[in-house]
């Protein structure tokens, strides 16, 4: 990253961490690596230009109204995704303003046995502190590849990541309210504005089920990579929930609602974030009710070295890694291939480090003479199954594409 | 002194033609400037390249004609300023489409004519779309025609590689 604002970013960092340090003790040291580019306080022009505010100008911008961009393959190699290269999926504005003393976190609904509002010092005082790495990935990722063409965001491969969250677990939270026995799923609902300034507008309020909520690492998070939650990502409070589609991992937080039923919130209802209950052929018109919600994610995985379109010279293996992840499952294997799919090379697999972190494969190949090759990776989840070759089932919103990752490479 | 009066007479109609005239043009000038403050299109860079068309608002039959954009924004085929395909239609697609969300949103999707029709109902009736009027027709007939389905298999080559020495 160019140091052209770094006075400036200096500035708002020591403000920002000034602020935090204040409001939630002297422990804490996320706020220190603000990125470039962030102004906490509104000084951005966040509708406009094609570098996301806060984000690397790596990133492929998908729109800027609202911003939506993601990362090049290539630059997910990394075990934690840097801040600046993790993904942004907005489905409205973010907020402007932000007065960490009165932003607060409401816990109300149906099945709360009251409602209760917490500072962010409260939550932070109150509640013991975890750590996990997390994958998240947007339901879209892969859209692109849809035949007929799916409405909506055209993700390719990059809409994923895995971050180091820090915050308390929503469990504890909703346990020191307290849950009716009758609690069947949460939703959340963040500051953002909608994109027709409508301050009265819900911009999305989705959630899970209440014993998806209760796991251990579905947390009301803060930090990310031990700094602040980058804005475009949710700063400064936001739900982590790995494994099911990122849209349940509401940024901004200001509400968590305890419900008697399914939510019912924006995006809940309808086609989005929802599959055919049985597969479909491509292009067909399913009708509302044959669909239902998306809750784990299937297996996939990416290559992320080397990046595609590696000359190779001759006599020289080359060393291929990525990362494999598999909703709420865990990766059993990753097979490589350099031949269209004829034959795989078992990878090397890494243990995850908690569970929803990605997992490492590493395999090295040599190619056998010059020429075009592809290498495809196939992971296969711990319930034995594995990545499609070609694009999976058609659906109208075009979600769940986890067909293996290609590569191209030649060998002069 | 009859003739003087009836020389007059033509000076006072030519000078009443010349205010009818001079009126038509005021009225003229009132409605473009009430249709440029118009809540569709107050984003004032689009007035920069968006000329109205005057014989589309004196017509009484109100048949719509499309809005003209300037031919020194095109540059291989497209509208440079919002980076759309140049073709009938694109000014009011930029004015309607890109007044809520980015104009990326439009050109990375594919649809037929209905699909569109069915993503501006859905914006309609959930995201406070406004009735496109006359200018729907246009709008769905440039998006079917530009930004249409095509037919990408069941998986694509690998394209756009940029080959590098590793």
């Amino acid at each position: 990253m160019s140091n052209k604002n770094s006075s400036r970013r200096k500035f708002i960092t020591k403000s920002a961490l000034a602020a935090f340090a204040t409001m939630l003790g002297s422990k804490i040291v996320f706020g220190e690596n603000m990125p470039e580019g962030v102004a906490p306080i509104g000084l951005e022009d966040i509708g406009s230009g094609d570098v996301v505010p806060g984000k690397s100008k790596e990133l492929i911008v998908l729109g800027n109204q609202p911003w939506n961009a993601e990362t090049p393959p290539h630059l997910l190699d990394d075990e934690i995704t840097p801040a600046d290269l993790f993904f942004v999926r907005n489905n409205g504005l973010p907020p402007e303003k932000f007065d960490l003393e009165k932003w607060t976190l409401t816990i109300d609904g149906e099945s709360a046995n009251q409602s209760k509002t917490f500072t962010l010092k409260e939550l932070y005082t109150t509640f013991k502190h975890y750590t996990y790495n997390i994958t998240i990935e947007c339901a879209g990722n892969g859209r692109a590849e849809f035949n007929p063409s799916a409405s909506g965001q055209q993700w390719q491969l990059g809409a994923v990541g895995c971050c180091k969250w820090t915050g308390v677990r929503l469990k504890d939270v909703l346990n020191a309210v307290g849950v009716k026995n009758d609690a069947v799923y949460i939703g959340y609902y963040g500051a953002d504005l909608h994109l027709s300034k409508d301050p009265t507008k819900v911009v999305i309020s989705r959630g899970v089920s209440i014993k998806k909520a209760m796991e251990d690492e579905t947390l009301l998070a803060w930090g990310m990579n031990d700094t602040t939650i980058p804005i475009m990502n949710g700063y400064p409070l936001r739900l982590v929930c790995g494994g099911w589609p990122a849209s349940v991992s509401g940024k901004w937080l200001t509400r968590i609602s305890v419900r008697n039923k399914v939510h019912d919130g924006e995006k809940m209802l309808g086609q989005a974030y929802r599959m055919p209950k049985y597969p479909v052929q491509p292009g067909a018109i399913v009708p509302d009710e044959d669909f239902e919600i998306i809750e784990s994610l299937p297996i996939k995985s990416l290559i992320t070295y080397p990046k595609t379109g590696a000359l190779v010279t001759k006599g020289n293996s080359l060393v291929v890694k990525g990362h494999a992840w598999a909703g709420d499952l865990s990766v059993s294997a990753v097979h490589v291939s350099i031949d269209f799919g004829v034959t795989w090379k078992l990878c090397e697999l890494s243990d995850a480090v908690n569970r929803f972190a990605w997992q490492r494969f590493t395999s090295k190949i040599e190619l056998p003479e010059k020429g075009y090759y592809e290498i495809w990776a196939r992971a296969t989840d711990s319930n034995g199954k594995s990545q499609p070759m070609v694009i999976p089932g058609w659906n109208p919103k075009g979600y769940l594409n986890n067909a293996c990752h290609r590569i191209a490479v030649k060998q002069m | 002194m009859k003739e003087l009066n009836e020389q007059d007479k033509a000076t006072m109609e030519i000078a009443k033609l010349r205010s009818r005239i001079g009126k038509i043009i005021l009225l003229f000038v009132v409605i473009l400037a009430i249709k440029q403050v118009s809540p569709n299109n107050f984003f004032s860079w689009q007035n920069d390249f968006v000329s109205q068309n005057i014989a589309v608002v004196l017509d009484e039959q109100f048949v719509y004609e499309p809005i003209f954009f300037d031919s020194l924004d095109i540059k291989d085929g497209l509208h440079i300023p919002s980076g759309m395909i140049a073709d009938t239609g694109v000014a009011e697609v930029v004015q309607n489409c890109g007044a809520c969300h980015s104009l990326d949103l439009v050109k990375q999707n594919k649809a037929t004519r209905e699909g569109w029709k069915e993503k501006i109902v859905w914006m309609q009736q959930t995201q406070k779309l406004w009735d496109l009027g006359m200018q729907e027709d246009i709008i769905l007939t440039y998006l079917a025609k530009n930004y249409g389905p095509e037919n990408s298999g069941r998986r694509k080559n690998l394209e756009n590689i940029e080959w590098y020495r590793l």
